[in-house]
């Protein structure tokens, strides 16, 4: 529409949502002027729906949802290019985490589940051996993601090679890692920590 | 026994027990050669890497913080050789020196104080600063004249510019110094600061075929014979992946790509059984055959 104004305000904004990013990432949201740097530089820009400077666009518009249900914010890789290059300091890195944490803790929709099954799967990894167990986190992300043939040629070629390793000890100190995922929760079901 | 000129206390990480032996054994042996002291911190814990702060930054931080309080007990600044490990630890000591809040929480979460003052420093900026390039080069026993190599950084060495504190974020030299300090001839190519796919390669394999391919596509292109890295698992993408890079993109490099401990043991006469050349998919010993250094 030709006489079309677009309103931006605290209200289109819905300021609650852009604070709790700003507080989880350290990292103004509100800064961004749209310059697009940090999508000239992405490397996984071709991978997502919405790239860096537009989420954080959509951000700004209020449309947070739009964000959270896609699957631009699994396919960030965290290369820290688009930090590096702003112009205005806005650490999109950060704010990529902070959306992430918020989009795994509502446990929401999104299109990205291998990233997330990923994920989930390391971090299982380090609660329960404290080193991370390479053999076992890929033999369990093919059986959880249904693709049993998944590198299926490359196991042999890393066992003959004495890259995989078979055999994991746990860590001896393992019950201080438990203790920290469960003060962590404990802080987070007193609502002492995001 | 000689007295060692450098001590330092060493986080290895996890993929240097396992899918990156190479780089850890022949981290030793040239760290031995140049008599640089490397004791082990006991009982280390993974850093959390990608995954955990990606989705839980409390949590990334609190396993760094546990880590660089047991490193606390072994005495010299902390070696760490994978870049991703050094990426998180740096981010931890950063952020938790910013932020009282975060720092408070951590406290809380690892039921201590944090103790963020040990300097923790990559195995390239003990090389290059500590040891310093002019003792390495004095140390040279076979110089690699003739190797064109690809000094390839990846993200995490160099980025965010503020946390690493190892070299320019954007036109980086320190690998370049170290790699020519040996005799060997650093290529000018136009993807050493480019992303590889990094952990991608377990979720989705995809990305790393076409990332990787890139920056194997850019190293031949620039005449290099082969690839250096500073990290698992950019070594991970660019060697393990290279034959299906090779496959899905209908082309073929057969690049190596040492560990640039490896290429250094080699200059420095750490014996070739203990470099893993062995490990490598790629098979590097016709280059070296080719140019002498076997």
């Amino acid at each position: 529409m030709k006489n079309s104004k677009m309103h931006l305000s605290t209200e289109t904004m819905n300021l609650g949502f852009v604070r709790k990013v700003e507080a989880l990432s350290g990292s103004s949201v509100r800064r961004c002027f749209q310059c697009g740097k940090c999508s000239a530089g992405c490397p996984m820009r071709t991978f997502m729906e919405h790239p860096p400077n537009r989420i954080v666009r959509l951000l700004q518009l209020g449309q947070w949802e739009r964000v959270l249900a896609g699957r631009s914010i699994w396919y960030c890789a965290s290369c820290e290019t688009c930090s590096t290059r702003c112009p205005n300091k806005v650490d999109l890195a950060a704010i990529m985490d902070a959306l992430r944490k918020l989009s795994w803790d509502a446990n929401g929709p999104s299109k990205e589940s291998y990233v997330q099954l990923a994920n989930r799967l390391f971090i299982e990894n380090i609660k329960t051996y404290g080193r991370q167990y390479e053999m076992r986190l890929a033999a369990v992300f093919n059986i959880k993601s249904g693709q049993f043939m998944k590198d299926f040629l490359l196991g042999p070629k890393l066992l003959t090679k004495g890259k995989l390793k078979v055999f994991h000890q746990k860590n001896r100190n393992i019950g201080e890692i438990e203790q920290i995922f469960s003060r962590i929760e404990e802080m987070r079901k007193k609502g002492e920590a995001p | 026994m000689t007295k060692n000129l450098l001590n330092y206390s060493y986080y290895p990480g996890c993929s240097l027990h396992a899918s990156a032996k190479e780089y850890d054994e022949s981290t030793k042996g040239v760290f031995k050669a140049l008599r640089i002291g490397l004791k082990e911190v006991p009982d280390w814990f993974c850093c959390g890497a990608t995954p955990a702060h990606n989705v839980d930054e409390l949590l990334s931080l609190s396993l760094c913080a546990k880590n660089l309080s047991l490193a606390d007990n072994v005495e010299g600044d902390l070696a760490v050789a994978c870049a991703a490990c050094f990426s998180r630890l740096k981010t931890t000591q950063h952020r938790l020196t910013e932020n009282d809040i975060k720092r408070k929480q951590v406290e809380t979460a690892i039921a201590g104080s944090v103790s963020l003052e040990k300097p923790v420093k990559h195995l390239l900026e003990i090389l290059a600063k500590d040891y310093g390039l002019d003792r390495l080069a004095d140390a040279v026993k076979k110089p690699l004249t003739g190797l064109k190599v690809a000094t390839y950084y990846g993200c995490l060495l160099t980025r965010p510019p503020d946390v690493p504190e190892l070299d320019c974020c954007e036109a980086p030299t320190i690998m370049e110094n170290v790699i020519a300090a040996t005799g060997a001839e650093p290529v000018s190519w136009s993807h050493r600061l480019e992303c590889c796919g990094a952990n991608f390669t377990l979720s989705r394999p995809g990305v790393v075929l076409n990332l990787s391919n890139a920056i194997l596509a850019s190293a031949k292109r620039a005449g290099a014979d082969c690839i250096m890295v500073a990290c698992p698992l950019c070594h991970g993408n660019l060697d393990i992946r290279q034959k299906e890079i090779e496959e899905a993109n209908g082309t073929r490099y057969g690049m190596p790509v040492f560990y640039m401990t490896q290429l250094l043991g080699l200059a420095v006469g750490v014996p070739t059984g203990k470099l893993g050349l062995e490990s490598m998919i790629v098979n590097p010993l016709p280059l070296l055959r080719e140019k002498q250094l076997l």
